[in-house]
Formats: structure tokens, C-alpha cells, sequence
């Protein structure tokens, strides 16, 4: 493999998978603030 | 006679042994000691390095990081070779970070990946500028703006640039301020970065918070396990913060250890810049492709934020997304303060925050992701 081939696979897998994987990030911290909703005490809290 | 010639002559050796390179090495070292004590800049971190690199320069003091038996030597063989030094950083780093304003507003971490652009932009020069796939990818990881990912990666495949990276790594961290307004002025116009966005945090429970790490450090550890050792112990830290019940272990690993590790690590790197391996023509070329990696990170930052502002309708602010390397929390305050420039009632820091915390994730996936092209290409790592 050339050398720009190897840096042009790099850049499209690199911030493919970078994006894909925090993209996955939001819906799985959207999940978990639907799951564990804030309770009305920790409201109270602060 | 001639026990008192061989006496005296054993006294002069050390200087006799000076070379030119060590002695511009000395000064560098001295020059970093006073940029750390005099100018306050990063004393933390300059004042280790300098020290480091006078001792490793001094001839036959047997204290450079490569004299094997010497001090500096173990910790840099246990420390540094093992990556051992690095992880423990992202543990006390992970015990330090907040990623409740990230929780609160999960959009922002998008940013964190366009903040990564920048490293594979960079690897690209690198490879036309003549450098080797392995250099190419340790010079391009200073575009991930931070220090312990770039040890992580350089060690793994080009250790002869480890001195030259560190120092651009940690360098180019602390001069966020000075590197990224111009680029965030120059691709925004002022209605842009005037714009308000929803102030106030939106908080989330508290076990959201604890399965945060969790989650993060199982799903992004099976997509990249080559990253587990830095993700591992960036979420390790960070749920041990969360859990609540282990305020002891939080302390230390935020403050002593961090700062135990900071010290060797420090002097580690400091006596590896001997100057056969640092007085070179590609070290000035390292420093230069790492600025450019990280203007580079603030560009693809603040256009995804021109892209986003266009999608939302003008909700969010574009500078966010320069906020999006992992220099925490030096990005988040330059947005800050560049918002409030624009319109003195902006108040972006919470967003800001959230950016800046998943770029510190994103920079992570980012390396992680090369280590794993990397050995999917059969390139293997020094061992």
C-alpha cells in the first residue's frame, strides 16, 4: 500500500469510527437520562 | 607525579567530555527553568524537563533516560517504555473531570470528534513530508492537544521522537489561548460568535453519572481495544469520582499521584532529549506539523459549529466547536472568553465544558482507532 492510500485510509476510517462511536455516545447518555430520570430529592439537592 | 596527573585528569574529564551538543542542551534546560520559575509558564511540567535535561546532558553522570543501571534509565524503561506513566495520568485525569455538563447537553460531544480532524489532516503532511507511517502517526497525535495520549502513541512507534513530541504536545496544550482565538475570529463573523445559547446546566441524576464510565469504557474498549489502557483508566477514574465512596482514592489519585507521575514523567522526557537525537532538522519539523495539527483541530471544530448552528437554526454558538480538542479547560475558556468578547451577555462556558470533555474522550477513540488501523495493516508496535 502506498503511502497516500495509507494516510487516506486512516483519515476515513480514523474520524469514521471517531464520529460513529461518539455519535453512539449521545444515544446511549440519552438512554440512560431516559432509564435514571433526576428524582424530584436530587432536585431539591441541587 | 603521575598519580596526581591521573587524579587532576579524572577531575577534568567531565568537562573535557562536554560536546557542543550537550552544552546547547544544558542551556535549553536552563531556559526552561526559567521560563517554569520566572514566567510561570507551566513551572509543573518545564521545571521537571529542564532539570531532566541538564542531567541528561551532563557526560558520564550516567542520568540520561538511555544509561542503563542509572536512575532516570528505570524510570524510563518502568514508566515510560511500559506506558505505565501515561494511564496512571488518565487515571487522575479521569478523577478530575466533570462530565456532568457533557451529560446535561450529549450534543456537544460530536465536537469532540471534528476536534480530532486535525491529527489525520496532519498525517497526511507528515507521510509527504518524507516521514515513515510510524513517525507519521506520532507526529499527527499531537493534534489530539494532549500529553499522555501523544507519550502513549510515540512510544508504541517511533521512540526516537519521543522527546520532540512530548515537548510540542505539552507545549502547544498551554498555548490554546494563544493558537486558537485568531482561527475562531477568522472562520466566524461577529453576529456568530455573539450568539446566546440556552444558559443555565441541565442536570442529570446521579447514577447517570456513575453508568457513564461505565458504558463509555465497555463499549468504546470493544470497538477500540487497542485505547483500553488509556480508556480504562480515564473511566476507572472518573467512576470512582462518580461513585461517591471513595473520596480517599479520588484525592490521591487527582492530586499525589498525578503529581508524583507529572515529576517523573517530567524528568523522564527531559533526559531523554540528548542532543545527538533533539539538535535535528525533524525536530523543527515535528514542532511545526503539531501547530499545524492543532489549528487544524480548531478549524474542522469551528466549522462543524457553522454546520450545527445551521442545523439548529441558529441555536448553538460556533465556537463551541473549537472547544473541542482535548487542551482541558484551556479550549472551553478561550470560547468563553471570545463569546463574552462578542457579546458580553454570552455565557458559553457550561457548552464549552461539555466540548472540551468529549474531546478528551474523542482524542482517546481517536488513537485508539489509529493503534487499531495500525495493527490491522501489520504494523506492529517496537516491542
Amino acid at each position: 500500500m502506498k503511502d497516500w492510500a495509507f494516510g487516506l485510509t486512516m483519515t476515513v476510517l480514523g474520524m469514521g469510527v471517531t464520529f460513529i462511536t461518539l455519535y453512539l455516545l449521545t444515544l446511549l447518555i440519552r438512554l440512560l437520562i431516559k432509564l435514571f430520570p433526576r428524582k424530584e430529592d436530587e432536585e431539591s439537592e441541587g | 607525579m603521575d598519580v596526581l596527573i591521573s587524579a587532576l585528569s579524572s577531575l577534568v574529564q567531565g568537562f573535557a567530555s562536554l560536546t557542543w551538543q550537550s552544552a546547547i542542551m544544558v542551556f535549553l534546560g536552563c531556559l526552561l527553568l526559567y521560563l517554569g520559575i520566572a514566567r510561570k509558564f507551566e513551572p509543573l511540567l518545564l521545571v521537571p524537563i529542564g532539570f531532566g535535561i541538564i542531567l541528561g546532558n551532563l557526560p558520564l553522570a550516567g542520568l540520561s533516560a538511555y544509561d542503563e543501571g542509572g536512575i532516570i534509565n528505570l524510570l524510563y524503561t518502568r514508566g515510560i517504555l511500559t506506558e505505565l506513566f501515561p494511564c496512571l495520568l488518565f487515571l487522575g485525569l479521569g478523577a478530575m473531570i466533570d462530565f456532568g455538563p457533557m451529560l446535561g447537553n450529549p450534543r456537544v460531544l460530536i465536537f469532540g470528534a471534528a476536534g480530532q480532524f486535525g491529527i489525520f489532516l496532519t498525517l497526511l503532511l507528515a507521510l509527504q513530508l518524507g516521514f515513515v507511517r510510524q513517525e507519521a502517526v506520532s507526529i499527527a497525535i499531537i493534534g489530539a492537544c494532549d500529553g499522555p495520549t501523544a507519550i502513549y502513541v510515540t512510544t508504541k512507534y517511533a521512540r526516537e521522537l519521543l522527546p520532540a513530541v512530548s515537548i510540542a504536545a505539552y507545549s502547544y496544550m498551554s498555548l490554546v489561548p494563544i493558537i486558537q482565538p485568531p482561527i475562531m475570529r477568522a472562520l466566524t463573523t461577529k453576529k456568530e460568535r455573539a450568539i446566546l445559547m440556552e444558559p443555565g446546566e441541565k442536570k442529570v441524576s446521579q447514577r447517570v453519572k456513575i453508568l457513564f464510565p461505565l458504558v463509555t469504557g465497555i463499549v468504546t474498549i470493544l470497538i477500540a481495544p487497542m485505547g483500553a489502557p488509556l480508556m480504562g483508566m480515564l473511566m476507572l477514574g472518573n467512576f470512582m469520582r462518580e461513585s461517591g465512596v471513595l473520596e480517599r482514592l479520588v484525592n490521591v489519585s487527582e492530586s499525589t499521584l498525578t503529581n508524583i507521575v507529572t515529576l517523573f514523567l517530567g524528568l523522564c522526557i527531559g533526559a531523554s532529549m540528548l542532543g545527538g537525537n533533539f539538535l535535528r532538522w525533524q525536530t523543527i519539523l515535528v514542532f511545526i506539523l503539531g501547530l499545524v495539527a492543532i489549528a487544524l483541530d480548531t478549524v474542522t471544530g469551528v466549522l462543524l459549529g457553522k454546520l450545527m448552528r445551521v442545523i439548529t437554526k441558529g441555536k448553538i454558538n460556533p465556537l463551541i466547536g473549537a472547544a473541542g480538542t482535548s487542551a482541558f479547560p484551556m479550549s472551553a475558556r478561550v470560547v468563553q472568553k471570545e463569546g463574552q468578547k462578542a457579546n458580553p451577555r454570552s455565557f458559553l462556558l457550561f457548552h464549552a465544558v461539555g466540548a472540551n470533555a468529549g474531546g478528551q474522550i474523542g482524542s482517546v477513540m481517536a488513537a485508539a482507532v489509529m493503534l487499531a488501523i495500525m495493527s490491522g495493516m501489520g504494523i506492529k508496535p517496537l516491542p
